[in-house]
């Protein structure tokens, strides 16, 4: 994913384990990454976390290299002045406002008090607290709260940006607007790296992936040709309906289903080896029945589908 | 470069001001934002208000005049201040004996084994005789110890006394004292003879047995003294100094119209080694035993020797009773305001605010924002670890330096107002509390850098670390006050900050030595040369400059170390 110019990527990770004592948190791993937006996914304890520890100079790798614009953050903290984190840490200085508090962090990067409160009064409207930027951190909600995080790490225009479970925790009306404000920051030609063990936060931000497992990297790519070779793989179709027979006479015939269940009073699952196909003639089918669909549902669209699905064809 | 023209090399160490002025506000906004810094600020100022309470209270009244050697009192009520005794040399404990009060001149005697034991005279006796009595004086009187005889003399004055006619001569020797005894008129002249022993006044023909004495004489004319007020014994030897035209020669050589001539302001330049002192009243010359009025031995009577040496007096030795009753607003005012001024600025600013204050504001400057989980805020700057330390240090200084700097210059500026002297503010007062201020803020500083780097080698046990750092420094800076020369203490960050102060106030107050050898000699018991001694590490130079920059030096060096310490310790640490 480098963009082939003479400068170093923003990220070049190069052959790094790290473990803590026995535990093992990055297992040999080795990419780069430079421009546009990447969603790290991977579930609870798969090392995205530990991954943006090593790149923000936090912890040392055990083995192996970490470079930041060619430069390696344990040992030198300038990468810093193009870097914006968002940690996973909820922790704030509750006392401060949120314009105080973002200003006050921007100073670190050298600004002035004047061209701070300017930069900082910017970034929190991009991200829509100019409402409430005069109000105490301690009184703001959750999604207020990443957006605070989102904004002091954007507040120094960073080239690189590193945002660890941003979505955690937020309502949909949260997680809505800060994927807006992740997806905007990637049309500006910044490298975004952002992780979620949630598939389908990812896949509204971005297509381009990497995939951690238990330390190691399981894929890294675009999420629609990985969602594709998913696709060839046996999938099934949750519908809930009024007559599940009569639709799965229905489907039995069509081409991408070789196969119908009825796990429950009023449910259908259809089994198929193509998922888009089956989607595809999906809609047809539902209108030819005439009956009322109460629910569509693809149970092995998720992450840990895809998960097992990549560590089956891996090994 | 970067597309933007930031160069990465110009980014962490360029613009440090604006990185360092934004942390160190930080630092200062969440130190105002926490429970524990206002009261340990408010038990300083707390501290402070009670010592100048103490200093109103106690120190102040040592302006007012006293008494200091106690010549002011009369004993044996005779109307007579112990001073005015002195000066005329009656005790004063015998109401008898009194300036003007006739005094007894002896004239002859017969000695125990003179040969001529006989005398016909009409005087005044002592001692022991067989007296053929022509008249003998029933007023002649005394106390009750001084073995006055009483006649008992009957309406037609004849004395009747104890027949001691048939004794025999022993008898009589062994049982008469104080007293007479008739012997009847063995010679028929019509004249008794009395044994008589003790003092008596009268005439007749006195003989003296073997081994016995008698002296006799007569009392002078009792002439009137006018009693002196006891007012005129406070503060009526003051120390003196003089401008060395008279200094080394005998001491009653000079009238005290010289000594006047010559004297000049005590303690001062001019008044350096040599014989200074003048015995204003008269206590120690009237003392004329040998001993008390030359104590310090330099062949002159009741002066004072004072020895310099660099042009600072270095020893000061009175002799009994001279220049020991000062003027308490000059001399031991003077003294107690310095004494108050170098206790408080050692013992509750260097020891207890030093220590104090950092154990609660610096412990935690780096190891809380782990703990509390907002380092990475912090960290995700561009800023070294090194430099984080030195400005979240910089930010609790800021705090806690102008803190015990502006309650130094308060508590200076309250007692310089109150404090002795003619001025409206004592001006030189000022860069002593200046001194102290600093030596608290780099004590401040040294400790503040200890503590911290404790509380990042052990987030959990840093603070048992700091009490026992605590306590030993709390004990070298109490062993370093009383005792500077102790090499031991000197590995203790007090001892230097409180050399720190001995400098300082060697500078702002040149004459302090001579002060507190004056304190001693004089025995003003001010405390003076018990928190202060001249500084110790002036490298052979004895020369307070050099003994501040030193101490100053040290402090910066400690303070220093333990940011190397606290950043090498930071810098490996991981942060999970």
């Amino acid at each position: 994913m480098t963009n082939g110019t003479q400068e170093p990527p923003a990220v070049l990770i190069d052959q790094v384990s790290k473990w803590y004592g026995q535990v093992i948190g990055i297992n040999d791993l080795s990419m780069a990454i430079d421009g546009g937006v990447t969603g790290v996914l991977g579930p609870n304890g798969a090392g995205k976390s530990t991954l943006f520890k090593l790149m923000m100079g936090r912890i040392r790798p055990s083995q192996g290299s970490v470079r930041l614009f060619g430069v390696d953050p344990w040992t030198n903290t300038s990468p810093y002045r193009r870097v914006g984190y968002v940690s996973e840490s909820e922790k704030l200085y509750e006392w401060m406002t949120a314009l105080d508090f973002v200003t006050t962090l921007a100073r670190l990067h050298g600004m002035t008090r004047d061209e701070a409160k300017e930069r900082s009064e910017h970034v929190l409207d991009f991200v829509g607290l100019t409402d409430v930027m005069h109000k105490e951190l301690g009184k703001f909600s959750k999604g207020m709260r990443q957006r605070v995080k989102i904004a002091h790490a954007l507040v120094h225009d960073p080239d690189l940006i590193i945002l660890d479970e941003p979505l955690h925790g937020c309502d949909p009306l949260a997680r809505t607007s800060i994927m807006s404000v992740i997806r905007e920051m990637g049309e500006q030609g910044k490298t975004v790296l952002v992780s979620s063990h949630i598939l389908e936060e990812i896949e509204r931000i971005t297509e381009q992936i990497v995939i951690l497992h238990n330390g190691r990297l399981l894929a890294i790519g675009n999420l629609h040709a990985i969602r594709g070779l998913l696709d060839k793989h046996p999938h099934r179709i949750l519908i809930k309906c009024e007559d599940p027979r009569s639709l799965a006479n229905l489907f039995v015939s069509q081409e991408p289903v070789f196969g119908v269940r009825f796990p429950r009073e009023g449910q259908l699952e259809i089994q198929t080896n193509d998922l888009s196909a089956a989607h595809s003639v999906l809609p047809s089918i539902v209108v030819k029945s005439k009956q009322k669909i109460s629910s569509i549902e693809n149970p092995d669209d998720n992450l840990e589908s895809l998960l097992s699905y990549l560590i089956k064809e891996g090994g | 470069m970067d597309e933007k023209g930031r160069s990465l090399s110009e980014t962490v160490w360029t613009r440090m001001d604006r990185k360092a002025g934004a942390i160190i506000e930080l630092t200062m906004r969440q130190l105002r934002h926490r429970v524990s810094t206002w009261v340990v600020l408010g038990v300083g100022a707390l501290l402070m208000a009670l010592l100048l309470i103490f200093y109103i209270d106690s120190v102040r009244e040592s302006f007012e005049p006293i008494d200091n050697d106690g010549d002011s009192v009369d004993n044996d009520g005779d109307g007579y201040p112990m001073g005015q005794e002195r000066k005329y040399g009656t005790p004063d404990w015998d109401s008898a004996s009194y300036p003007g009060a006739s005094v007894f001149i002896s004239e002859s005697d017969i000695d125990w084994n003179d040969a001529d034991r006989t005398v016909a005279l009409n005087k005044s006796w002592e001692g022991s005789a067989f007296f053929e009595a022509s008249w003998v004086d029933d007023k002649y009187s005394g106390e009750w110890w001084d073995s006055h005889v009483d006649w008992n003399l009957n309406q037609e004055g004849i004395p009747e006394l104890t027949d001691c006619s048939d004794w025999d001569l022993d008898r009589i020797l062994e049982s008469i004292w104080s007293e007479a005894c008739d012997m009847g008129d063995g010679d028929g002249d019509g004249m008794n003879t009395y044994y008589v022993a003790g003092k008596w006044r009268g005439a007749g023909i006195a003989t003296v047995p073997e081994n016995y004495y008698l002296l006799w004489g007569y009392w002078t004319e009792e002439v009137y003294v006018e009693p002196e007020p006891p007012e005129m014994y406070i503060n009526e030897d003051g120390i003196d100094c003089f401008n060395g035209l008279f200094l080394g020669g005998p001491y009653e050589r000079y009238e005290a119209a010289d000594w006047e001539e010559s004297r000049v302001e005590c303690p001062s330049e001019t008044a350096l080694s040599g014989s200074h002192g003048y015995d204003n009243d008269g206590d120690c010359l009237a003392l004329n035993d040998g001993r008390g009025d030359d104590e310090n031995e330099n062949g002159i009577r009741c002066d004072v020797q004072w020895i310099a040496s660099n042009g600072v007096v270095t020893w000061i030795e009175a002799d009994e009773l001279v220049d020991e009753d000062p003027d308490e607003q000059e001399y031991i005012g003077e003294l107690d305001h310095r004494t108050f001024v170098i206790a408080v600025g050692k013992m509750a600013f260097v020891i207890l605010l030093g220590l104090f204050i950092p154990l609660f504001l610096s412990l935690g400057l780096v190891r809380d924002e782990t703990e509390n989980g907002t380092l990475h805020l912090l960290l995700s700057k561009p800023i070294h670890r090194a430099e984080f330390i030195i400005y979240r240090l910089s930010g609790y200084l800021a705090i806690s330096g102008s803190y015990v700097i502006t309650l130094s210059l308060i508590v200076g500026l309250i007692s310089s107002i109150l404090g002795p002297g003619d001025q409206f503010v004592r001006l030189s007062d000022m860069p002593v509390w200046i001194g102290i201020g600093a030596a608290t803020t780099l004590v401040l500083a040294a400790y503040g850098s200890l503590f911290n780097a404790m509380g990042l080698i052990s987030p959990k046990y840093g603070v048992y670390l700091c009490i026992v750092f605590g306590i030993w420094e709390f004990m070298m800076g109490s062993f370093s006050i009383v005792n500077p020369n102790w090499t031991v203490a000197s590995i203790s960050i007090s001892h230097w900050a409180l050399q720190m102060i001995d400098a300082v106030v060697l500078l702002a107050w040149p004459d302090t030595i001579q002060w507190a050898e004056m304190d001693k000699a004089f025995e003003i018991g001010s405390g003076l040369s018990v928190f202060w001694q001249p500084p110790v590490h002036t490298l052979g130079t004895a020369s307070a400059g050099i003994a501040l920059l030193n101490s100053i030096l040290v402090l910066l060096i400690v303070t220093a170390s333990w940011v190397f310490i606290a950043k090498s310790v930071f810098s490996r640490r991981e942060i999970l």
